[in-house]
Formats: structure tokens, sequence, C-alpha cells
């Protein structure tokens, strides 16, 4: 178990209030050379058996390239938390690097609540100004678990 | 985080968090010091900190 009873409990519970349409993890690894690749394994199991609504698929990265091109995902362990089911998914742009322990599990929380509201919660005239954007942006956020 | 509430606004904005220990070749090439840090589009942009969601749309914008 990588979720202590206590921290499960509490996912379980948010889940249950908070999620409304359902989530797919993309989550992609590698074999070889990524030394959090099954800890984060076990990790979005626990998280994503905690609720219906959640789902995942596990791509090899390396026997992948078109899935992992396709979601321009680069770095293993990495995940995309993307909405609707098999075949019908929505990629929102979002994405984690890394074994999302920590700090992190909140933000990896929160960011599969957020997309199954399909709902940023931004204010109004920030949603009025992004509208107008029109050019490809890549953010890449470095964090740690602390 | 703010870069994925963008990212769910915006279908032209990506946003990856990537974990800076782990990853750390990658945080020493964009001269990461503290957490979270942005980049914005390789290196055109940058965001130190977190801060109000008007003044990273801003710094956003201001990179592209």
């Amino acid at each position: 178990m990588m979720l202590n009873q206590e921290l499960t409990n509490q996912i379980k519970e948010l889940f249950a209030t908070q999620l409304i349409y359902p989530i797919m993890v993309l989550y992609f690894f590698r074999k070889n050379g990524c030394d959090t690749c099954d800890e984060t394994s076990q990790l979005l199991d626990e998280i994503t058996s905690l609720s219906d609504k959640l789902q995942i698929t596990k791509y090899d990265l390396d026997e992948n390239p078109a899935v992992a091109q396709k979601y321009n995902v680069q770095l293993t362990p990495g995940l995309v938390v993307a909405a609707g089911r098999t075949g019908e998914l929505t990629d929102y742009g979002i994405r984690f690097a890394g074994i999302p322990s920590g700090y992190e599990l909140g933000s990896l929380i929160h960011s599969i609540i957020m997309v199954s509201k399909r709902d940023s919660g931004l204010n109004p005239d920030v949603r009025d100004q992004l509208r107008d954007l029109k050019k490809p942006v890549q953010l890449q956020v470095f964090v740690t678990p602390t | 985080m703010l870069a994925h509430q963008m990212a769910m606004e915006s279908p032209f904005i990506q946003a990856e968090a990537i974990e800076a220990i782990e990853f750390y070749d990658l945080a020493m090439r964009y001269n990461v010091s503290g957490v979270p840090q942005t980049t914005i589009n390789d290196g055109a942009g940058l965001i130190l900190g977190a801060v109000p969601e008007e003044y990273f749309l801003q710094e956003l914008k201001r990179a592209i």
C-alpha cells in the first residue's frame, strides 16, 4: 500500500462528493531506467480504485511511441489526466512527470476533480482573456514533493 | 495547480507538473532554484513562485 488508511478514506470521501464526469488516467512507464515507475503504477492503481468514475490505462512508452507522441509525453513516470472513457477521451493538456507523492499527490487529486467537474475554477476575467489566446503554450511547472 | 487550471480553460495550453528532484537535469537546464517555477515555451518566459492568476496570465501572454 502506498496510501495509508486515513489518506485513502479522505480521498475516497472527496471523490464521492466531488467527481461528476468520468476520468481516464493515461499512465506512461518504462521497464528500464525508471526508478519510480513501479511505485507510481501502484499509487495510481490505488487512487483510481477509489471511485468507479476513474479508470487507468497503462502504456509502456518504448512500445507505444505513437501514443506517447500523440499526448506529447516524453518523461516517465508520466501521466495525463483526460476526460471521458476509452475511445472518446478529451485531452485538456494536463500532465504530471515524476511520482505524484507528498504535495504533488494533492495537486493530482485536485486536477482529477477539476477535470471531472469540467470547471477550471478561474476568475471570469481570466477565462475571457484565455478565450482570445490563439497560440500554443507549453507550461512546465517544476515542483517538489515537500 | 494554476497551470493546470489554465490548460483546462484553453485548448492551446498544455501544462506539465515536473518533479524537480527526479528530473534534476531538466530542472538544471531551466535553472530551477525554487519551486514552483514555471517555464513558458521552453524558456521564453518564467514565473517564479506561486502567483495570483491574473499575474500568471500576464506573464504567459508576455512570453508568447
